[in-house]
């Protein structure tokens, strides 16, 4: 036990040894930035959105069953306003929520939707949830991860509206270039004969990805 | 998979359109790659629209943080792995000459506490991009007043200490054009400023200080 302590301190004084703290990557551009910049806030947008697997995969198990460009349309409008809206809410107001716990829910996100594809709520409760009111309700929830990752940003407060305004815009940008790409590979496996029989298995693999970034995020949520 | 009409072969996308879309994808992505991620990652340009976005700053910015915290690294690790530093004087075994170290420091200490107060003023003159740091040698609780200006520009500040082991931020500030107060060392140390100039001229950062502090330095 005495030695775990001596080793986590060395660990941890490593961490803070260096000089004036920096951070690196994304965080360390923010820290180091004052007044608009809505280019590079968009581009952080976007690559948040891309690099995010847990958006992608919800935006997955959404468009799963949408092959038509006005469905698909509307299913990623209402997504987008669900997250725009919280996320500007989120930083501008500060909600301090916990991560973990937002992420857990991104995580359900992901069941749900995998359970939704699969037919489940109709096998066992005999009844469809209204499939748009629920990518609402999820967008909401994944605009509120997305403020508490910007707020760990910790942006200027020079500026910061625009910032933030151009950051959801790369936010959207950064989906619809996701989206293309999902798109675009449905397309080549919906065109093959097996889809109807992978479509099952894919959606309980979604389902499984979404159950263990659940469990990744609760562990978080109680162990740090 | 109720909730979903299955589409007929015709609905569904043709090859050739798939294939037409999978170009255009390739296309997009290299060009986002070249005018966008390459300049905003790593300050690469080579068509200069990172530049003409004022993305190539973030790279530029994101190489020198990950430069400078590697360097910080390399300068931290005979602290903190004590076998592989050299030692400074190979006669003397290196846990004895820590503690004669520690024993002079808090003779050295004593003394500091007793000496009077002194007075500076220090002036750095920061490139862009450039960061400089001035720290005091301080004992712990000592106190010393301070005032800075970047004569009429901003600078990003951090207000910290180290020493034995321990590190500390006091206050830290972005786009600043001065700074003054108290500066209370929280443990025996360095402790300072450091600043950065991330306007795009040339910037001069003025301290004034007076208080208890041994000696004044500029570190880097």
């Amino acid at each position: 036990m005495a030695i775990l302590s001596v080793v986590l301190a060395m660990l941890l004084s490593t961490g803070l040894a260096a000089a004036h703290a920096v951070a690196e990557g994304d965080k360390g551009y923010i820290q180091e930035i004052t007044g608009i910049h809505l280019i590079p806030f968009m581009y952080l947008g976007a690559k948040h959105m891309v690099t995010g697997y847990d958006h992608l995969l919800f935006l997955l198990g959404v468009v799963f069953f949408l092959y038509r460009l006005q469905h698909i349309a509307i299913y990623v409008s209402l997504f987008a306003i669900g997250h725009s809206t919280t996320m500007i809410l989120g930083v501008w107001f500060g909600w301090n929520v916990s991560s973990y716990l937002i992420d857990a829910i991104i995580g359900l996100s992901v069941v749900y939707k995998a359970l939704d594809n699969l037919g489940a709520y109709q096998r066992w409760f005999g009844y469809q949830p209204n499939t748009k009111l629920a990518t609402l309700i999820f967008g909401f929830f994944h605009g509120l991860g997305l403020a508490t990752k910007i707020l760990e940003y910790d942006i200027a407060q020079e500026g910061l509206l625009p910032n933030l305004l151009a950051f959801n815009v790369g936010v959207e940008i950064g989906q619809l270039i996701a989206l293309a790409m999902i798109l675009i590979m449905m397309g080549y496996w919906r065109r093959t004969d097996s889809f109807w029989k992978h479509a099952y298995t894919a959606n309980v693999l979604m389902m499984t990805a979404g159950f263990v970034l659940i469990g990744y995020q609760l562990t978080g949520y109680f162990v740090a | 998979m109720y909730n979903s009409d299955t589409p007929t072969r015709a609905e569904l996308p043709t090859s050739a359109q798939l294939l037409k879309s999978t170009a255009v994808a390739i296309f997009a992505a290299a060009a986002i790659l070249v005018a966008i991620v390459l300049p905003s990652e790593y300050g690469i340009d080579p068509t200069g629209a990172g530049r003409l976005l004022r993305l190539t700053e973030m790279g530029e910015i994101k190489t020198q943080l990950a430069e400078e915290a590697e360097q910080d690294r390399i300068r931290d690790q005979p602290n903190v792995v004590p076998a592989f530093a050299p030692a400074p004087s190979p006669a003397k075994p290196l846990q004895g000459s820590g503690l004669l170290d520690r024993i002079y420091a808090e003779f050295l200490v004593g003394r500091a506490q007793a000496q009077e107060t002194r007075s500076d003023e220090m002036s750095v003159t920061l490139a862009p991009g450039e960061g400089a740091e001035i720290k005091l040698v301080m004992v712990k609780g000592a106190q010393a007043n301070f005032a800075w200006t970047a004569n009429g520009a901003a600078v990003n500040f951090d207000t910290h200490g180290d020493g034995g082991g321990e590190n500390i931020s006091y206050e830290k500030g972005r786009g600043v054009a001065d700074d003054e107060g108290v500066l209370e060392a929280a443990f025996d140390g360095n402790h300072g400023w450091f600043w950065r100039n991330r306007t795009d001229a040339p910037v001069t950062v003025t301290l004034k200080t007076n208080g208890a502090y041994s000696e004044i330095k500029r570190m880097m």
